[in-house]
């Protein structure tokens, strides 16, 4: 196998025969390929700056504000850090808060933790991978909103399917969170079940030949060969996983709509409760961004954990 | 693939098919409720005890969902917007990831950095300047409203992946199309791209789910109901002291139809792509 | 090792790097650009032509469940009466918080239209305070308003302007199993307290599943019901200039007991504090209840096709405390207004509009046609619309109770009267606390803008 290396400066003329420097060939080659790759990038560069940079920093704006929206728009009166004291101090965002991360942590693990053993008995299917992974993307495939009110359906206190085991799931803060883990894990772990799938089968068979030829049995190749090999497709799903169950919004909006009380409001709930029924826009906005801070603060520590060291990347040789 | 051909009962009888049987149960569970209380008339989606079974039989939610609420219109506009964005994420994310995966580009953890802030940030918060600019670009009631902010905002997920797994291949790879005399972008699309053919459906799939599903801009940029998606389009539905889940479910029974053309139109290439990528090692 | 470009085929010496992604670039830059010209203004709304048909869009969401689209059949009528405008029905979002979102962002956007969009009773004083809607003292003669049953002018009004037209009314009534009442030789109740010793008989008795549903759970509707209560213990909730809260926390402590009461006594399932009006609603016509509080629509639904109680229900005002105030006991009002959009173009026409649907005729098909409570004094005093329906009947014995929106900060008042009032209903927190929580949380909510 060749040794994974960027172009980087050549050898200094000490090797026999070298000749002279070829530092500049290589030097131009390298150049060309950085312009290459912006060019291949700014497409996509500018479309995401186009439409999300004005918008984001418009928000960060607007939390920093006294703001009132009126018929006539946004009316600022003031940069102040009040809104954000506001969030921090209120009762309601340090539950949202402690409801969102319990939520966050307790579902993904769930999520990633099924969808690879799916994901391993998929690999190991003859015939039917093909069918099966078309069923597993019917609950991902469902529109969020559908979903939440299917399981609003089998929940419900009147006529819900439970009624004769669990009766009035959604009325306790306790079964109400449970209830929505169990709608979002049967969604949302086809997602973790495909890539983690597409992964397996990028793993040369080689390996696991080796393995084999090694003595090592199932557990053991899975623990020494697969899950290391899996570590950067894992990583990435759980990284998404986590980035998108802090965001929660649809279900709890649909199925609980925060109850019962603000026991299942998440901060996504509250930010936009904030923002369009009380039309409080500055604390609003102020408790979307300091949530996208923490998940930042969390996704970088994470990418180091995981050491995923982004820049340093290279392909596998 | 592995070598895995099982012989007599054990073709047929074995843990992996019983596994397999429990995760399509698992699956269809909750399907087989929603589709079935799509055929059930108002009155025995309410009853209590529920009916597990749809007697009697009934299609007035389709023809409701169709008739009274212009369905059809809604598919299609979702469908428009879904591709559209897919397509514009899918062909913009491949030059992306590769570059950001195996160019030699300056200042890619940066980028990567912020393309993870972009995604992170709360689309409840963005929708209001969001709908300013949309208003400034005329672009209020349209396709394009939709399109391109699907796209800025999907393409980040989609890099990431692409790029994952742009470097899971091997380095060989544009080494061969160089000595045959390829260009960077015939080795791109010819060469490397086939190589990351699960990965490009992966990013697809996700794409055109995230699109088809999403609610927030949906609703605050398309009023017009002939631009109206198909989320949008099922808030409507009922009044203010009903939930008719019966058409609910029958429209949405509907709404899933695109995805699943998309996964069997797609899983002919998806299965070659699975099978030939673990041999080329 | 790296993929060099040097040596294809493709390429001369000097050739500039005109690569697919600088052409990509180029191809993107230029659809953008196509696109925006050719998103032209879009076709909604208003337009002057020489024959000066103006078109008005009217957002409202669905009013009826089945059978003809109420707002059609009115636009239809409106069109024949006034040729010289057509009105451009836009369907809103059934539920009402994600509506008044829809309007918040485009109003605030500066959107012309909607013109006329129909609101929920409760956001005059949101709406009003953040000149979300235009003000109709302003545009209407000040006849006007005299046309309109007592009281829900007041509603529509803040700070002495009226933003809303009442365009149909609804409200709690008590609905209850005749034949039950008949064989257990029961009179309809007339008190909280003999409706919870009477559902506890019927269900003890195995007669029915449930004794009393209503709706209970933490959202709007459950203030609805709260009012209802704590009205007849003669509280309020705010002064008179709707700027402080005068919660009698003596009063509510009273009224959370008795719901926690009717809970563990048995009168009423525990799942009521997840009840909204479909579910209760939905328990009523499956025959497992013998009373439920629900809005006016309840009787139709008792009555249509698939209802296992149909014949068998009657209607009557909702009881009182009894040692409060005299029967029959407040019902809580509901409803839509008709409001204008600040920044209509069509002013004159959006008044026509409004003046046609709150007049005698449309209010007439509204109560006639569509059982829906007319707000237009003159239909409701009419004693043909009282033979409409038992609702209507019961209609002129009613006492009316509105919910306290006229304050800006409504929506976080409405929230501290529900999560206390559910939290007590479920048994989380004693309703002694309940009490005190609610009144400290609604001061708050009175207070400077917070969480």
């Amino acid at each position: 196998m060749l040794a994974p290396t960027e172009i980087a400066p050549g050898p200094p003329a000490t090797l026999p025969g070298a000749g002279p420097p070829r530092v500049s060939h290589e030097d131009l080659i390298r150049r060309n390929l950085a312009r290459l790759g912006w060019a291949f990038s700014a497409p996509a560069l500018i479309v995401i700056a186009a439409f999300t940079i004005f918008p984001i920093l418009f928000s960060i704006i607007v939390s920093f504000e006294k703001v009132n929206v009126s018929g006539s728009g946004f009316s600022f009166s003031g940069l102040t850090a009040s809104n954000y004291s506001i969030v921090i101090k209120a009762a309601l965002w340090h539950h949202a808060l402690w409801f969102t991360t319990v939520y966050t942590v307790v579902t993904v693990l769930s999520e990633i933790v099924l969808g690879t053993l799916f994901a391993l008995v998929l690999e190991r299917l003859t015939a039917g991978r093909g069918p099966m992974m078309a069923l597993l993307l019917i609950p991902w495939s469902l529109i969020t909103v559908v979903s939440a009110e299917l399981w609003g359906y089998i929940y419900n206190a009147s006529y819900g399917l439970l009624e004769g085991i669990f009766p009035n799931v959604l009325g306790h803060p306790f079964s109400a969170t449970i209830a929505l883990m169990v709608a979002d894990i049967w969604k949302t772990t086809p997602f973790v079940t495909i890539i983690v799938l597409a992964g397996l089968v990028m793993i040369p068979t080689e390996l696991f030949e080796a393995s084999e030829v090694d003595g090592a049995g199932g557990w053991k190749t899975f623990w020494r060969v697969t899950l290391p090999l899996l570590r950067p497709t894992l990583g990435i799903a759980v990284l998404f996983r986590v980035l998108q169950a802090f965001g929660l919004f649809d279900l709890p909006y649909v199925l609980t709509t925060g109850g019962p009380g603000t026991s299942t409001e998440s901060l996504a709930m509250l930010a936009y409760n904030t923002m369009f029924t009380d039309l409080d826009f500055g604390p609003g906005t102020a408790v979307a961004t300091s949530t996208a801070l923490i998940v930042l603060v969390m996704s970088l520590v994470f990418l180091r954990v995981f050491k995923a060291q982004v820049g340093k990347e290279t392909p596998n040789a | 693939m592995r070598n895995r051909t099982r012989h007599g009962w054990r073709r047929w009888v074995n843990w992996v098919n019983f596994l397999s049987l429990l995760i399509a149960l698992f699956v269809l569970l909750p399907m087989y409720w929603l589709v079935a209380s799509s055929f059930k008339t108002t009155a025995s989606v309410g009853s209590s005890p529920p009916q597990y079974f749809p007697i009697p039989v009934t299609t007035s939610n389709y023809q409701v969902a169709f008739g009274d609420y212009t369905f059809g219109r809604y598919i299609l506009n979702s469908v428009i917007v879904a591709c559209c964005a897919t397509t514009l994420v899918l062909v913009l994310g491949i030059l992306a990831g590769y570059a950001l995966g195996r160019l030699p580009v300056r200042g890619k953890y940066p980028m990567m950095v912020t393309l993870l802030m972009i995604s992170v940030f709360p689309q409840i918060a963005v929708i209001a300047p969001l709908y300013l600019l949309m208003r400034d670009l005329g672009w209020l009631n349209s396709y394009e409203a939709l399109i391109f902010p699907y796209t800025a905002f999907n393409l980040p997920f989609a890099i990431w992946i692409l790029r994952n797994y742009f470097l899971g291949i091997s380095m060989s790879m544009e080494e061969s199309a160089r000595v045959d005399g390829a260009g960077p972008v015939r080795t791109l699309v010819s060469v490397i791209v086939p190589q990351v053919k699960p990965g490009i459906f992966t990013a697809g799939v996700f794409t055109f789910t995230a699109c088809w599903t999403e609610f927030l801009m949906a609703l605050s940029f398309n009023i017009e109901n002939n631009f109206r998606t198909v989320p949008v389009g099922i808030a409507t539905f009922g009044s203010q002291f009903t939930v008719p889940y019966g058409t609910i479910f029958a429209a949405s029974v509907v709404a899933v139809v695109p995805i699943a053309i998309l996964v069997l139109v797609f899983r002919k290439s998806v299965v070659s792509g699975l099978t030939a990528g673990a041999v080329k090692g | 090792m790296m993929p060099l470009l040097t040596k294809s085929p493709g390429r001369r010496k000097g050739a500039p790097h005109r690569t697919t992604g600088s052409r990509i670039l180029a191809t993107s830059a230029i659809a953008m650009s196509v696109a925006t010209f050719a998103a032209a203004p879009s076709a909604s709304a208003t337009v002057k032509n020489a024959s000066s048909v103006t078109t008005i869009t009217w957002w409202a969401s669905p009013i009826s469940t089945s059978g003809p689209d109420l707002r059609k059949v009115l636009i239809t009528d409106f069109e024949k009466a006034y040729p010289n405008i057509k009105v451009n029905l836009q369907t809103a979002p059934t539920d009402t918080d994600t509506n008044r979102a829809d309007l918040v962002t485009t109003i605030s956007g500066g959107a012309t239209t909607p013109d006329v969009f129909m609101g929920d009773v409760i956001w005059p004083g949101q709406f009003g305070a953040h000149s979300l809607a235009l003000s109709l003292t302003k545009v209407m003669p000040k006849s006007f308003f005299s046309r309109f049953a007592s009281g829900l002018v007041a509603g529509a009004t803040y700070n002495g302007q009226v933003y809303g037209a009442p365009f149909f009314q609804d409200q709690g009534f008590l609905y209850y199993r005749t034949d039950l009442l008949k064989a257990a030789g029961m009179a309809v109740p007339k008190t909280w307290q003999q409706l919870q010793t009477d559902a506890v008989t019927l269900v003890k008795a195995n007669k029915v599943k449930y004794g009393f549903v209503w709706e209970g759970d933490a959202y709007e509707g459950g203030t609805c019901d709260f009012m209802e209560y704590y009205a007849d213990t003669g509280g309020q909730v705010l002064n008179s200039t709707d700027s402080a809260s005068v919660l009698n926390v003596a009063d509510v402590t009273k009224v959370l007991t008795f719901m926690r009461g009717l809970v563990t006594s048995g009168a009423s399932p525990q799942a009521v504090d997840t009840f909204q009006e479909p579910e209760a609603a939905a328990a009523f016509q499956d025959g497992d209840a013998a009373f439920i509080r629900n809005w006016d629509y309840q009787y139709a639904a008792a009555q249509a096709k698939g209802s296992d109680v149909i014949g068998k229900v009657g209607v009557a005002p909702l009881p009182t405390f009894a040692g409060g105030e005299p029967y029959p006991g407040y019902s809580n009002i509901g409803g839509w207004n008709l409001y204008i959009n600040p920044h209509s173009k069509n002013v004159s026409a959006d008044t026509t509009f409004i003046n046609y649907m709150t007049g005698t005729a449309a209010e007439t098909v509204m109560a006639t046609q569509f059982s829906e409570i007319p707000t237009n004094a003159a239909v409701r005093a009419n004693p043909a619309v009282a033979r409409l329906n038992p609702p209507f009947a019961v209609l002129a014995k009613t006492r009316l109770v509105p919910r306290p929106a006229q304050n800006p900060n409504y929506p976080k008042i409405s929230q501290a009267i529900y999560t206390n009032m559910n939290s007590a209903l479920a048994g989380s927190t004693s309703p002694s606390k309940a009490a005190s929580d609610m009144a400290s949380q609604l001061s708050a909510a009175l207070g400077s803008s917070g969480l």
